[in-house]
């Protein structure tokens, strides 16, 4: 009892000291003049210990545009707990201050502005020339088709009854686990053609020329909507609208500096269908 | 059913056998012969065993009365045996003679047992396609074999119908119901109605059309198969047919029904004087129902269907355009009630919705529909004239909204573990789960690296804080009489006796002698694995046995695998894994008791 008490109150005196040192300092950050960024010390083209992923660069120009180092909190988002076993141990814990890179509109999450949008693609052999525009083309019916599992992929397949031909991946739940694991499939001809984020594959596509790469549509073709396109922005705790507040206006005046990042990492940038 | 009923039937079995001139007795001789001609009548020897659910009208009740409630106290284990499989153990043993034949979750082992001195008489595993392991939704679970003309018939998982020798167990014929490269498996176990043999089939989470399937019983061709959904031709609905026709194209959006689920992985049961077959069907296609506008017949439906061409005779849709999950697929069990002073050959059904319908077995009419949980609030009632639930909105899940505490879950508040009837106390001894749910739909999330969109379900005890709960149903009244509560849901099947006494077991390891009359509990053993299998009992050298399968898992035990939250969500999730690791684990066993 003493001890919850005492790290509430270490938590309650860490959200005050932040409040305290961002209010006076426009243009600073929280957690005593770093940005504190929570992120994953393993998982390329992500992030990594060495600051060698996209998320890495795209925190690093942040620190830059508010004027404060950016200092790391790292923990597995592939760990048993997964993303939200991720969010306990850093960003609830208070531990740091941001997560550079989820989906806007995330439940449960107090989110920036997007800064991106990318989607879900097809990848196959370009040499095989398939028509595979949308999750409605009649040659996924005869492929073997891999796919990430717990994703907008699958259920677009299951509503296809395509599924019965398809092989799950799960890159996004296997700590350790490489994303191009999934084009090494499609280069050996185990599967014929993947869906999955291309965020995590782009990085991984420029040693792999031969590899065609076609976005896949959002469909409304099987009665409501299929969400295959989505919004990236940056999340934060939701007491914390004055970091919030920040990253926004960072974010409208880096917009080209940050997409140029992720361009540099392969990350296809896609608009919006409407919105 | 009543005795009188079934000898009259008796007579339509044998015309029907003696008109397809399936005079087939194979090595049984006599016996076989005897077999033959009715399987209604072995059904009435509670000396044996001799098809899924006890008799065609499902009662699971046996006339023994050896073990009764006053020396119910001394029974112990008499032989017990591995199944040589550990997945969930969901169905039971028959026992035809002197021999007892038991399947086990997949592999699907199949055993023939000299109940002399438990030697094996023959053992059996079939081939199976492996594929049919990644596309089974709720466990690797198997439900039964059947028995008809001197053959045991197996279903395997992934689809194969496998009859076999009774003496020798070598294949007499092979057919196939399923097939895993499409999603379809088999878990049901089947039913032998005259020269038929009635097949189901799994996979509503993959798109797959249910249909119920006939064979041959000689031959294993196959004589008709009647679809959930589809133009009439498909449902086999006839020109004179009490309702709508093409409802299974026309309450559907465009060729949604060609996905439309309605699998058919329940009990089958049959009423020899009527000549109808009874069963349910699943879920609707595309679990999101926003993107199934419509009825979606004949999803969720009761089909009473003639046995010789698969014709609908009436069909009863529960759960219209269904947004919880709940499969009408549950037991029909068949019993003549006494209405406003009237007998009335009745079905009654313990739905996954959390109302038992009674409805008149001639023409599908509603008699009653009351609910068999207090805590189901999806639906308030029944409508009596329409049969549609008086859907509560606040419990109706779509796209972006939370929805908090609907109960019951989507598991139901009763599952496919079979009910009882006991003609002595005229009351149905229900096992029942008591969960409730959290859904939370089509919300945006994300794994490490993938965004998706997604419904999340959380289930957690209902009201109580008990998972599960066996109860005493009377049927002339709606209501509850007694109601033992469980810790895990109640996902065995029941079995009544003339000794008054009725058994069952728990996930948690214990088979339990209770009471009929008032569900006192007379006597529990604690058994190798958690019990999902359904008690019988039979007769060998002058004494009574019961027998049932341990092994725990199926969909229950999956759920409990994925972390169940206790009420207090707020608090963290509780690991609900690691809570039934407290109690049992995994592993296939028959045990068998006697006084």
């Amino acid at each position: 009892m003493h001890r919850r008490l005492t790290r509430i109150r270490a938590a309650l005196l860490g959200a005050l000291c932040a409040l305290a040192l961002a209010a006076p300092l426009p243009g600073g950050a929280a957690g005593g003049g770093a940005l504190r960024v929570c992120a994953d010390p393993n998982y390329l083209p992500y992030s990594t210990r060495d600051g060698r992923g996209f998320e890495n660069k795209v925190a690093e120009a942040m620190g830059r545009a508010l004027g404060v180092p950016v200092r790391y909190t790292w923990a597995s988002m592939r760990g048993p707990g997964g993303f939200d076993g991720f969010l306990r141990q850093t960003l609830r814990a208070g531990l740091c201050d941001v997560v550079v890179d989820v989906p806007y509109a995330s439940i449960n999450l107090s989110v920036t502005r997007p800064y991106y949008i990318s989607s879900y693609v097809f990848v196959f052999p370009r040499a095989k020339h398939y028509d595979i525009t949308s999750m409605d083309s009649p040659e996924l019916q005869n492929l073997r088709i891999g796919f990430e599992a717990d994703t907008p992929a699958e259920m677009g397949l299951k509503l296809r009854a395509l599924i019965t031909h398809a092989d799950p991946y799960e890159i996004g739940d296997e700590d350790g686990a490489s994303p191009a694991e999934i084009l090494d499939a499609v280069t050996s001809g185990k599967i014929a053609v993947a869906v999955t984020w291309e965020p995590s594959i782009g990085y991984f596509l420029r040693n792999r020329p031969n590899l065609e790469v076609v976005p896949v549509p959002n469909s409304r073709s099987q009665g409501s909507p299929e969400q295959y396109v989505f919004p990236m922005a940056m999340a934060t705790r939701p007491d914390d609208a004055a970091l919030r507040a920040k990253l926004d206006q960072a974010i409208a005046q880096h917009k080209s500096e940050l997409q140029a990042i992720l361009q540099a990492f392969g990350v296809r940038l896609y608009q919006p269908a409407s919105a | 059913m009543k005795r009188q009923a079934l000898a009259a039937a008796c007579a339509a079995v044998l015309f029907g056998l003696a008109a397809v001139g399936a005079a087939r007795y194979g090595p049984l001789g006599i016996a076989g012969a005897q077999q033959q001609v009715s399987l209604a009548t072995m059904s009435e020897d509670s000396g044996q065993w001799v098809m899924p659910s006890k008799d065609y009208a499902a009662t699971r009740h046996s006339s023994l009365n050896q073990i009764t409630t006053e020396n119910v106290g001394n029974m112990h284990a008499a032989w017990s045996m591995s199944t040589g499989a550990t997945r969930g153990h969901e169905g039971q043993p028959l026992v035809i003679g002197d021999t007892m034949y038991f399947e086990s979750a997949y592999p699907n082992n199949v055993f023939a047992v000299a109940l002399a001195d438990y030697h094996i008489k023959w053992q059996y595993t079939p081939k199976e396609d492996p594929f049919a392991v990644s596309v089974a939704c709720c466990d690797l679970v198997n439900r039964g074999v059947a028995y008809g003309d001197g053959k045991i018939i197996v279903n395997a998982l992934d689809g194969q119908v496998i009859a076999l020798d009774m003496h020798t167990g070598r294949p007499v014929w092979h057919a196939k119901n399923a097939d895993p490269e499409r999603g379809q498996t088999v878990t049901a176990a089947p039913l032998v109605v005259k020269n038929r043999v009635l097949v189901g089939v799994s996979g509503g989470e993959f798109g797959v059309r249910g249909y119920l399937t006939a064979f041959d019983l000689g031959t294993g061709r196959q004589v008709w198969r009647a679809y959930s959904e589809g133009p009439d031709s498909d449902t086999l609905i006839p020109a004179g047919f009490p309702g709508p026709h093409n409802a299974g194209v026309s309450t559907w959006h465009g060729d949604q029904w060609k996905v439309g689920g309605g699998t058919t992985w329940g009990w089958y049961s049959y009423d020899p004087q009527l000549d109808l077959v009874y069963y349910g069907t699943g879920n609707p296609g595309t679990w999101n129902p926003t993107q199934r506008p419509g009825d979606n017949k004949w999803s969720m439906t009761i089909f009473a269907r003639r046995p010789e061409n698969g014709m609908a005779v009436w069909a009863r849709q529960m759960t219209p355009h269904d947004e919880w999950d709940f499969d009408g697929v549950n037991e029909m069990i068949l019993v003549d009630i006494d209405m406003n002073g009237q007998k009335i050959p009745s079905l009654v059904h313990f739905d996954r919705n959390g109302f038992a319908y009674e409805v008149d077995r001639r023409n599908g009419k509603l008699l009653l529909a009351h609910k068999f949980d207090p805590s189901v609030n999806w639906a308030s009632s029944i409508d009596m004239a329409s049969g549609r639930p008086i859907v509560n909105p606040a419990m109706m899940t779509k796209a972006g909204v939370n929805v908090h505490g609907i109960c019951p879950a989507a598991m139901g508040s009763k599952d496919q573990q079979p009910a009882s009837y006991d003609p002595q106390t005229g009351y149905f001894i229900v096992p029942t789960n008591h969960n409730c749910m959290d859904y939370q739909a089509f919300s945006v999330k994300y794994k490490g690296g993938f965004p998706f969109v997604g419904a999340t379900v959380k289930m957690y005890a209902g009201p109580g804080g008990n998972r599960g709960a066996v109860i005493a149903w009377d049927p002339v009244q709606g209501k509850i009489v007694w109601s033992d509560p469980e810790r895990f849901p109640a996902w065995s099947g029941v079995l009544t006796t003339d000794g008054g006494v009725a058994f069952y077991g728990t996930m948690d390891g214990w088979f339990k002698a209770i009471d009929t009359k008032s569900g006192k509990l007379l006597w529990k053993y604690h058994v190798p694995s958690g019990i999902i299998g359904n008690p019988i009992t039979y007769m060998h050298d002058g004494k009574q046995y019961v027998a049932v399968f341990s092994g725990v898992g199926g969909w229950a035990g999956i759920g409990l695998a994925a972390g169940l939250t206790e009420p207090t969500a707020g608090l963290g999730a509780v690991n609900a894994a690691s809570d039934l690791k407290n109690y049992t684990t995994l592993g296939g066993d028959l045990t068998v008791f006697s006084l």
